[in-house]
């Protein structure tokens, strides 16, 4: 289980997460949505500490993350987390790619981490992509790929910050896919994203940011087809 | 003889600084114009042309500019026309600076994107047309920044043309000079240095101010 | 127009000279290269830290690296550091100065190699547990290296270019040795055009191993 509780984060002089309260438990799908520049993406760098907090807590399976004595780098095994782009390492072919963090992080020998990365891979459907270098996979691939990696870290909670917003629509569904096939197996997964009506679909909780507050939170489909208060009707009036 | 710092040798090293400026803008001013010429040729469809200055401009840029002055020097010399070594000096330089120029002014006109090009001829422009009002504009300006980085480099390579022996001594020369009399080397180099400095580094943090704000109006026009 | 006859004979003559020279021309390169990179780690390191005075250590030595002419940095080392009482001879004194001259523009190269990773690269690779140490050398360096590779042997060229400049001050490395023989011999074009050669074949072997080797490393 993550807890949030009353989470500030600022940058400089600008108050991006304003006391934020959000409990995610095993096995949900949450989506954050909201406009650009709500704190979406900010909040989930605070979840697994590749952003400080100001005040507050983020509490992970009853660790506090930004805790002084936590091991964070240990802490981040159990968060897997998949970016907007420039996610997939050049310079490493789609099974390195996948095989690295099992190699240097869990000890694995090369051969049990190249099994293993064979099978996340094709999970998400790169069977044939083993030797290939990121530069040479479409966008869809590449995210694809990325979740893999993250997947065979055998993370408990995956986060997702908008990564099919920076996809051409065609490559978008495949990724959408992917998402729907492991919320099926009851992996748990924090979303931020803008595709309204998949996260009508797959999720569990949708979240509505507004200017670093959550601003509405409830059951994926009540929220979205009955927003109770006039931010969320007004934003998801434009999108829908 | 005056072995101390005479107001004599302070106008030296200013004219020196003067010869420097007038060596740096002369060449600088037919090297561009040679460099232009040649990075506009590149671009040519020719393949022919484009090796044959290509290799020009290897050359150029793997023989150390001293050599290449007393190897002019002397070429001239025994082809019959013994230059004094402030010309011999200027056309190398000049001949050096074009091989830079025109890998950057090939970089330029490249840097236009051809969408752009198919737009202007598409409108009934002719070649030179959309040459002189479409690529340069664009074009140079977007390389404008290196070009000036160039033209500072050769404001120090100058300091390269005392191994002519060539007179009246430019900045560096003449701070030799003075140096060899007085025997007082630090704070004459040191005055040097600030002349240098003061030039290049005053004229590089205005080119990197232009060039913000010309990446700013790109990106609105995006 | 030729009232000249062109004597090469005498050149072949002095071809161990003109060996030895350019051996020492390789050896001030490589020398000011190794010696200017391990500073440019450092300037890089510093330009960005929070300590004022590493930063500005580094924005100086960058900017006066960049902005004063090769020749008077070596006449600083010569004449300048000998009113100081320091005596260095002419090889000490081109080798400081180029190294002085490489380590501010590596510094630059070296920064610009580093800003181009894209900051979810890294985040990506803490994401997944590795360390700051195991980000860095598995997944930055190798990203970086890619892009200073050529840049770097770009400067290596141009230093070797700059050792010829040790000729005024008197040192024998190629430039320096040429101009010496053909004092002796009085066939200035002739010297001077082999010389040229030896520089250009020496830049092109260079670079064209440097493309070879950057194609078969950097095949992403």
């Amino acid at each position: 289980m993550i807890e949030i509780r009353d989470v500030h984060k600022s940058f400089d002089n600008l108050e991006v997460l304003k006391g934020i309260d959000l409990t995610v438990n095993n096995g949900e799908v949450v989506c954050l949505i909201g406009a650009s520049g709500s704190g979406k993406s900010t909040l989930l760098l605070c979840i697994n500490a590749l952003e400080p907090i100001d005040s507050g807590r983020v509490i992970v399976d009853g660790t506090d993350v930004h805790a002084k004595d936590t091991d964070q780098d240990k802490l981040r095994r159990k968060l897997g987390i998949v970016f907007q782009q420039f996610n997939a390492f050049p310079h490493l072919t789609a099974r390195q790619n996948v095989a690295l963090a099992p190699r240097k992080v869990l000890k694995m020998s090369r051969a049990d981490a190249d099994i293993l990365a064979e099978e996340y891979l094709v999970k998400v459907g790169l069977e044939d992509k083993f030797d290939t270098y990121p530069a040479q996979l479409s966008g869809g691939q590449q995210q694809r790929l990325a979740i893999a990696r993250a997947l065979a870290m055998k993370p408990d909670y995956l986060l997702l910050d908008e990564i099919t917003s920076a996809l051409d629509p065609e490559l978008v569904g495949e990724v959408l896919d992917t998402l729907r096939m492991l919320a099926g197996e009851g992996l748990t997964m924090i979303a931020v994203t803008h595709e309204i009506p998949f996260a009508r679909e797959v999720a569990d909780r949708v979240a509505f940011f507004h200017e670093g507050k959550i601003h509405e939170v409830g059951l994926a489909r009540e929220l979205i087809n009955n927003p109770q208060q006039p931010r969320t009707k007004e934003f998801l009036g434009k999108i829908l | 003889m005056d072995y101390s710092f005479t107001s004599n040798d302070f106008w030296l090293m200013v004219r020196g600084a003067g010869i420097t400026f007038v060596l740096t803008i002369v060449s600088g001013f037919l090297g561009t114009l040679l460099g232009f010429i040649v990075g506009w040729a590149r671009t040519a469809p020719s393949r022919i042309v484009y090796h044959l200055l290509g290799a020009y401009i290897d050359v150029i840029r793997s023989v150390p500019l001293l050599i290449q002055f007393v190897l002019f020097n002397s070429f001239m010399a025994i082809a019959g026309h013994p230059m004094d070594p402030f010309t011999s000096g200027l056309i190398t330089l000049s001949i050096y600076i074009s091989g830079y120029v025109s890998e950057v002014v090939k970089a330029g006109i490249e840097s236009v994107p051809g969408v752009v090009r198919k737009a202007a001829r598409g409108l009934g422009m002719t070649y030179l047309q959309d040459f002189f009002y479409i690529v340069i504009p664009i074009g140079m300006r977007s390389v404008f920044p290196a070009w000036t980085g160039l033209m500072l480099g050769l404001m120090k390579d100058t300091s390269l043309i005392a191994v002519l022996g060539a007179t009246p001594p430019e900045l560096l020369r003449a701070s030799q000079i003075i140096i060899n009399r007085i025997q007082e080397p630090l704070a004459i180099l040191l005055g040097a240095g600030l002349f240098y400095f003061i030039m290049c580094y005053s004229i590089t943090v205005m080119t990197s101010r232009y060039e913000n704000s010309w990446q700013q109006k790109r990106e609105v026009i995006r | 127009m030729f009232d000249y006859t062109f004597q090469w004979r005498v050149v072949w003559r002095h071809w161990p000279e003109l060996l030895q020279s350019a051996a020492l021309t390789l050896q001030i390169t490589a020398l000011s290269i190794v010696i200017g990179l391990a500073i440019a780690l450092a300037l890089a390191a510093f330009r960005d830290s929070r300590n004022p005075g590493l930063r500005y250590l580094a924005i100086s030595w960058i900017a006066l690296a960049r902005n004063t002419p090769a020749l008077l940095q070596i006449y600083m080392a010569y004449f300048g550091l000998g009113a100081l009482g320091i005596h260095l001879s002419p090889y000490t004194s081109v080798l400081a100065a180029i190294a002085f001259n490489n380590a501010g523009y590596l510094a630059e190269i070296l920064r610009g190699g580093f800003s181009s990773v894209p900051a979810t690269q890294n985040l990506a690779a803490r994401g997944l547990g590795l360390s700051t140490l195991q980000a860095y050398v598995y997944i930055i360096l190798p990203q970086v290296v890619r892009t200073v590779f050529l840049p770097i042997v770009n400067q290596i060229i141009w230093a070797m270019l700059g050792t010829s400049l040790g000729m005024i001050i008197g040192l024998q490395e190629l430039a320096g040795m040429t101009t010496f023989l053909q004092s002796q011999t009085f066939r200035p074009f002739e010297f001077y055009f082999v010389a040229a050669c030896m520089y250009l074949v020496i830049a092109k072997i260079a670079t064209g191993s440097a493309h070879l080797v950057s194609a078969r490393m950097f095949r992403w």
